[in-house]
């Protein structure tokens, strides 16, 4: 089984399928909002809240943020390996991507939400 | 025609240093190994390794104008003036152009590159129809002359911990060898999250490899091959409950 290599006994393997497999998730993503973007041409603030309007459209918007942001967590830690030798500073900077990445994610699902005008 | 080489003594030098040289070369002089050559008899303390002049045995793998390659097959008139020749990045300098390859056949080492088979004997070889054998072509041509794995900034950033392109195409071409019989043992010696996943395709080792082979290819397959064997698994039982 194929999720079987994304388990702890697989730790290589699982760090790079997760990169590839979010990575097909956001190619898709993105070719579904340029699609829907030409289809609807959103111009102003109305017709880009009603763009992200449909709750699946939300759910999928978000789908592709969780990804994103697994994307990039791994990909930073890739480069802070090869490039920060000092544990204590690459475990600073590391948390600190970890940090930004995670209020990003939940800045994006309350947008989405619309929890900060709580009009939901 | 100008040279500037790579110059360092541990026992006599604080530093590195570059070297120029002037060299009038002869009509017979057509690779880089023949002006190298040419400079010894000039200078006799310039150290480089040298052996079969004809790019079988891997020897003389140095940085040629800033691309590793072997002297012995690089041609004079393909090469910018002046020449600059440095050993190969990433491992301890010796003296000179000689670098310790120690790190490099420790990786090789590593991957068991030998045949894994407990079957007895047959009565003659082991034979493998035209078919597998034609798997390992593009692998076993590998001359072991460090270019790839020394170009490779993943092996830079981490040479204890990555095999690196050469090790890491000889273990799949064992892997891909229809005689071998430790494929499940051999992908596993290569799990852990530095000694294969650390390349990141930047495709350096395709770059100058002399024999134009293809170490990235092999490590893509590497991973397709794990990818595979895990798809046919099949699925474990939760909790161990019996389905009736």
């Amino acid at each position: 089984m194929l999720i079987e290599l994304l388990t702890d006994r697989y730790p290589g393997m699982r760090q790079w399928l997760t990169q590839r497999l979010s990575a097909v998730v956001m190619a898709l993503y993105t070719l579904l909002f340029v699609l829907l973007v030409a289809i609807q041409q959103p111009t102003n603030y109305q017709e880009w809240h009603a763009f992200f309007s449909p709750w699946w459209w939300r759910l999928v918007t978000i789908l592709f943020w969780i990804c994103l942001t697994m994307h990039a967590w791994l990909g930073v830690r890739d480069v802070l390996k090869d490039y920060v030798f000092n544990l204590t500073l690459r475990s600073y900077l590391q948390l600190l991507v970890e940090l930004a990445l995670i209020v990003d994610l939940i800045w994006l699902v309350m947008i989405l939400m619309n929890l900060n005008t709580g009009t939901l | 025609m100008k040279f500037s080489i790579y110059r360092y003594n541990p026992d006599a030098d604080k530093k590195p240093y570059m070297q120029d040289y002037d060299i009038v070369l002869e009509d017979s002089d057509q690779m880089l190994l023949d002006a190298l050559v040419r400079i010894k008899q000039v200078d006799d303390t310039l150290s480089l390794r040298k052996s079969c002049r004809e790019g079988v045995c891997g020897s003389d793998a140095m940085n040629i104008n800033g691309k590793n390659g072997l002297a012995c097959i690089t041609k004079l008139s393909d090469l910018e003036q002046p020449i600059v020749l440095r050993p190969m990045p990433g491992l301890p300098v010796i003296r000179d152009l000689v670098v310790d390859m120690t790190q490099f056949f420790d990786h090789y080492n590593s991957v068991k590159p030998y045949l894994e088979n407990n079957d007895p004997l047959p009565e003659t070889e082991r034979l493998q129809s035209p078919e597998d054998r034609a798997k390992l072509d593009g692998l076993y041509e590998c001359i072991l002359c460090g270019a790839c794995t020394t170009s490779c900034p993943s092996f830079w950033w981490n040479p204890d911990k990555f095999v690196g392109p050469a090790g890491l195409m000889q273990a799949y071409r064992f892997i891909a060898d229809s005689r071998d019989q430790a494929e499940e043992e051999r992908l596993e010696n290569l799990e852990d999250p530095y000694r294969l996943y650390r390349c990141h395709n930047i495709m350096n080792c395709v770059d100058v490899c002399p024999k134009k082979l293809n170490p990235n290819a092999a490590i893509a397959k590497i991973k397709d091959l794990k990818i595979e064997r895990a798809k046919d698994k099949k699925p474990k039982k939760l909790f161990n409950l019996k389905v009736i």
